[in-house]
């Protein structure tokens, strides 16, 4: 009793010669309650169940919500800003992304006529459909195919209202071809096993709390030779280029979010986001290790590495 | 997490796609031709199988897109799978030209000795340039397809590797043993009468191409 009401006492006194202001037990206060714990320690690795948002640093439960709310914002002018920030560049990777990787099966190089399948497509992130309508007018249009299917799945609904507006402009709207599903990309309950001939994610996976979770979904929904393809930003290889880009990226973006859609938070977010996402061997190391083939090296640049489309393809046997 | 190896790139560097999933049994990996230590495949294994599927359709579809297609629906793949091949269609008529040079050595036989002579290196170039040439037959009728997209700029120099590595080939297998700038000369007069000789076969409506 003695030592404890010395203990508090000591504490007090510091408290004063602190220079933090904290409050100040009496000593009427229970021992227990009155000593005060030493402040924890910052969190200095993901071990801790925290992970990162853009440069800060949030507890791994709350990076889900947090992202919600970005895209929350930003879900309406979507697009513009996307022109802005890439100066129009997003609509050629987007179209490359598509291109290249060839969506649809053409029912003349098929010998048996009960060949009626098209493929299934699942589109992660893909809230406002850009890559979803890419994909089926491909489909439709360059390979003949009419029975390919998109399922477009994102984790906020804002996104998804976007892109089910935007689809009724297109041939696909109230079709069998085109489905939105509000799911999280790390559990993907709704989509059976092996069931995917094509999972896309375009501009989402650094916005994921566990790439790596996602990456297992990814494996475990795609039929065995299917095709996990990644359309993300990523590190710019040349150095002279990088400084500008860097310059573009943190000075210009946040102020154009603010002058045309009044949100710079959400646009600081973005550019931090970008900064923060792996390189492209890391992240070609990464669809490695999930399980997956890697063509060539893995990747392949866009504009000197702004942008990278990586691929996997699961192993057939 | 299964540990990935690095292959060192030989001189088929531009060849070689590195699908390195499993971590293959530890063997000598040589930057050269060894008589000791067997070579790996050219290819890795899924790619092995769609190409050398694929190949058997190019008869009938050419060196297209719809070869592969068909390739991978045959060796159990999807035709997602396509997507394995970054180079597209040069891929598979890369598949070919490694495949056919890599053949050589095992399709030419040469007989020990002739009329009490031994056989000169200059006829055995001759008959093994002969055998990689009839080689072509199979797919000769499109070759010329095989051509134009062989010459489009970002494949000219794998095409170009190719053809050197061909004629080292057969003046390897010819048994050359030349260590001055002949060993340049020879292979570049090789690789140009190769050539040539291939375009005008492409055309060559002769019977048996006498």
């Amino acid at each position: 009793m003695q030592t404890t009401r010395a203990r508090l006492g000591r504490q007090l006194l510091d408290a004063r010669t602190r220079a933090i202001r904290e409050p100040v037990r009496c000593f009427s206060a229970s021992a227990s309650r009155g000593v005060r714990e030493p402040p924890p320690p910052p969190p200095k690795a993901p071990q801790d169940g925290t992970t990162h948002f853009g440069f800060e640093t949030v507890a791994e439960a709350l990076k889900e919500q947090r992202v919600r709310g970005v895209f929350s914002s930003v879900a309406s002018s979507y697009d513009s800003m996307n022109d802005f920030m890439s100066l129009g560049i997003h609509r050629l990777w987007k179209d490359h992304f598509v291109r290249n990787l060839n969506p649809g099966r053409n029912p003349l190089t098929s010998s048996s006529a009960a060949d009626t399948q098209g493929w299934n497509i699942l589109d992660i992130a893909g809230g406002t459909g850009d890559i979803a309508f890419r994909m089926l007018d491909h489909a439709s249009h360059i390979n003949n195919d009419a029975h390919t299917n998109v399922t477009v799945a994102d984790i906020n609904p804002d996104m998804l209202a976007e892109g089910k507006k935007r689809s009724l402009q297109t041939p696909y709207a109230r079709s069998p071809r085109l489905r939105f599903v509000e799911a999280n990309a790390e559990k993907l309950d709704m989509i059976p096993d092996n069931s995917i001939d094509l999972y896309t994610v375009a501009f989402g996976i650094r916005n994921f709390t566990h790439k790596d979770v996602a990456l297992r979904e990814a494996f475990r929904v795609l039929k065995p030779g299917g095709v996990f393809a990644c359309l993300e930003f990523s590190k710019v290889e040349n150095p002279l280029f990088n400084a500008v880009y860097q310059q573009w990226s943190f000075n210009a973006i946040p102020y154009i979010g603010q002058l045309v859609a009044g949100d710079r938070a959400s646009y600081q977010y973005l550019v931090e986001s970008i900064a923060r996402f792996p390189s492209q061997e890391e992240f070609s190391g990464m669809i490695r290790d999930a399980g997956f083939l890697i063509p060539g090296k893995g990747y392949e640049n866009l504009t000197d590495g702004i942008a990278a489309i990586h691929k996997g393809v699961k192993p057939a046997n | 997490m299964p540990a990935t190896t690095r292959i060192p790139s030989t001189l088929l560097g531009a060849v070689r796609a590195s699908t390195s999933r499993v971590t293959p049994p530890i063997r000598q990996r040589c930057a050269y031709h060894s008589y000791d230590y067997a070579q790996p495949p050219p290819f890795p294994p899924a790619e092995t199988k769609i190409l050398s599927s694929a190949y058997a359709h190019v008869p009938n579809h050419g060196f297209t897109v719809d070869a592969l297609k068909l390739g991978a629906r045959d060796a159990g793949y999807l035709d997602a799978s396509t997507n394995l091949f970054p180079r597209g269609v040069f891929d598979l008529i890369n598949y070919h030209l490694v495949t056919q040079r890599l053949a050589l050595k095992d399709s030419v036989q040469f007989p020990e000795e002739k009329d009490g002579k031994k056989l000169g290196v200059g006829s055995k170039v001759r008959s093994l340039t002969l055998a990689r040439l009839r080689a072509n037959e199979p797919v000769l009728h499109r070759w010329q397809e095989a051509l134009a997209i062989m010459a489009q700029p970002t494949y000219i120099p794998p095409s170009l590797h190719e053809l050197a590595a061909l004629a080292d080939e057969i003046w390897f297998l010819a048994g050359d043993q030349s260590v001055d700038t002949s060993w340049y000369t020879k292979r570049a007069t090789l690789s140009t009468i190769y050539s040539t000789t291939e375009v005008f076969m492409t055309q060559d409506t002769s019977k048996n191409f006498v």
